[in-house]
């Protein structure tokens, strides 16, 4: 056990060690340069030295990816070079955005996946099958972005039901919330609706596929017992793999897409800006703090199987 | 290339046996195809699309996708079938010639991300353990690791100002998916009779890995080539949205990402245009590669 978690602890370092070099270099060394943007027109030639050395392009790589690291483990994360607000203010003001945004959407996405990817497991081959199949197909079929556009056409618009606002995020309480909310939510589930069904449906066929399904049947389980006791519950540990993997990805690239569009002050939007403004702090810390993440999800994965499933050990 | 001596007689007998090997599932394919209706029908509507692309490369159609021949925003008529954009341009026109683009954005994306997926999951898989394989499987998980948009943002953002900017971040994140599927197939086939038989009767690696290992993951291949063409077309339109992606000419990308300003005013055209061919194409893709994966998977029994 010890040596388990020794080699999954030096696994995870040399992931956030990989993952975080990899970004560093493709967003902050080869990103945009910041330099003139700071500078007024006509800048003395020891003025643009002056600026370029506080911005630490200068020095070399290797150094400057050290200093990162180091920063990002003592978790200093400095301000913003576009309104030099503290970076950890930023994301304390944006996460949660994020998080509100597209919590109920993920989880209604999934559940919703899992719902529909039994009852076509169950009716399989059957027409309930096909639609599902053929309408999750479909769904994968779909650029997110007319999701997007025809979802706001038709709730958004006097084109349409014109029952929510076409942009923006002014929260204040529940109401507002769901307000603003729905729109982005209900994008969410239809990107990943088509997705997810046709994933839970393969694991689900492949689980009732088994000797102990057949066995329960004729010992006379009936079909929610079947599905939900046997079917279910041993597909966990794949579901809940993917799950948990799609985390880091749909709030990074999820967040990313919706706020871009719907005007939302999320972490997405924050780090689209920082990406084409060179903002080098901001990147940083969405950088390391998406590396973390994703690693930290992986180690919950791997123990989430212990737990779950008894055969692994 | 110097005249290579010839194969001793024994590695040509290992070479026929296999072959014999390969062909079996290939006779398999078409009667499987054949009663796939679903799947004939996304070959047809890919194939549809494949000649509209071929027309729109030639000169035949869709030339005149970037002349403002009409006025701004005008309606549909016989003269424009989805009226014109807000350049006076005519937007079926425009959207016939995104055809070529989506299809020479997917070809370019598949087939480098396939070869690259081939080469590093089949040296992966065929030397499991090694430093190699820990340098391959080690690449795949970072990069795996890093949210997809971000990283093509950062790549495209990266290249800015290069026409290639976005195929190579494309290729850089959707080559991963291809090589780890590779090398657990390798991996597997590696212990299999016929290529032990090949590598004991003194036929090269290099040989043994081109003739008898990497033909048998076709099956693979195709459907995960098929895989990244939807991936790359579907991604050209988030990047093009983002303004990362096509920078001269026209796409269905930009066509939607031209529509986003215009349907709050009412004006749906744009959004007709593109999003129609593009889901068609797309479920034509998808369709294939199930059908695809379906004949192809040697695992599978017929009936």
């Amino acid at each position: 056990m010890l040596g388990y978690l020794l080699r999954k602890l030096l696994h995870s370092l040399l992931l956030i060690l990989g993952v975080t070099l990899v970004s560093f270099a493709l967003m902050v060394y080869f990103g945009p340069d910041q330099t003139y943007k700071l500078l007024g027109k006509s800048a003395s030639t020891e003025h643009i030295q002056e600026i370029r050395q506080q911005l630490g392009y200068d020095r070399p790589f290797i150094r400057r990816y050290g200093e990162y690291l180091g920063d990002l483990f003592t978790l200093q994360l400095g301000a913003s070079n576009s309104n030099g607000e503290a970076v950890s203010d930023i994301l304390k003001r944006t996460l949660p955005v994020t998080l509100a945004l597209l919590v109920p959407g993920f989880i209604l996405g999934n559940v919703l996946g899992v719902a529909l990817g039994l009852l076509a497991a169950w009716h399989r081959n059957r027409w309930i099958d096909r639609i599902i199949s053929s309408a999750s197909i479909a769904g994968m079929s779909t650029s997110f972005l007319i999701i997007i556009i025809v979802l706001q056409v038709v709730l958004c618009t006097p084109y349409g039901l014109n029952l929510f606002p076409a942009r923006g995020w002014q929260v204040t309480g529940l109401a507002s919330y769901l307000n603003y909310v729905t729109v982005p939510s209900l994008s969410l589930v239809l990107i990943t609706l088509g997705y997810n069904t046709r994933f839970f449906r393969a694991i689900f066929l492949e689980e009732s596929g088994r000797e102990h399904i057949r066995a329960a049947r004729a010992f006379g389980a009936s079909p929610a017992q079947l599905m939900g006791r046997h079917v279910l519950k041993n597909s966990l540990p794949p579901l809940l793999t993917r799950v948990l993997f799609s985390i880091p990805l749909v709030i990074v690239s999820g967040s990313l897409l919706l706020e871009t569009y719907f005007g939302i002050p999320g972490m997405g939007k924050i780090t689209f800006d920082a990406i084409t403004n060179g903002d080098q702090p901001v990147l940083k810390a969405v950088v390391g703090l998406t590396a973390i993440m994703f690693v930290m999800v992986q180690a919950l994965a791997g123990m989430s199987y212990r737990l779950i499933d008894p055969r692994v050990s | 290339m110097n005249s290579a001596p010839l194969p001793p007689l024994d590695l040509r007998i290992a070479t026929a046996m296999t072959s014999r090997v390969l062909s079996a599932p290939a006779s398999r394919v078409w009667p499987r195809l054949r009663r796939d209706h679903a799947g004939l029908a996304g070959f047809g509507l890919v194939g549809l699309f494949g000649l509209i692309a071929l027309g729109a490369a030639l000169g035949l159609a869709g030339q005149d996708w970037s002349i403002a021949s009409g006025g701004r925003w005008e309606p549909a008529s016989t003269m424009h079938w989805f009226g014109t954009n807000v350049l006076g341009q005519d937007i079926f026109q425009r959207s016939i010639h995104s055809v070529r683009l989506a299809f020479e954005i997917g070809l370019i994306v598949a087939l480098a991300s396939t070869a690259i997926g081939t080469l590093t999951g089949a040296l992966a898989g065929w030397h499991a353990d090694s430093w190699a394989d820990d340098a391959v499987v080690f690449v795949t998980g970072v990069l795996d690791s890093i949210p997809f948009y971000l990283f093509v943002a950062a790549v495209a953002f990266a290249l800015k100002g290069n026409p290639w900017s976005m195929h190579i971040a494309m290729v850089a994140t959707f080559w991963t998916t291809t090589s780890r599927l590779i090398r657990a197939e390798v991996m597997r086939l590696k212990q299999r009779d016929f290529v032990q038989a090949a590598l004991a009767m003194g036929m090269p690696v290099s040989l043994v890995l081109s003739r008898h290992v990497v033909p048998n993951t076709i099956h693979i291949l195709l459907a995960q080539a098929a895989i990244v063409f939807v991936a790359a077309i579907k991604s050209e339109v988030i990047l093009s949205f983002l303004g990362l992606g096509v920078q001269n000419g026209v796409s269905w990308g930009l066509m939607l990402a031209e529509s986003t300003q215009e349907v709050l005013a009412g004006q749906f055209n744009n959004l007709l245009a593109a999003s129609i061919p593009l889901f068609l194409l797309l479920f034509g893709f998808n369709l294939m590669v199930d059908a695809l994966q379906n004949a192809l998977d040697p695992r599978q029994e017929l009936g």
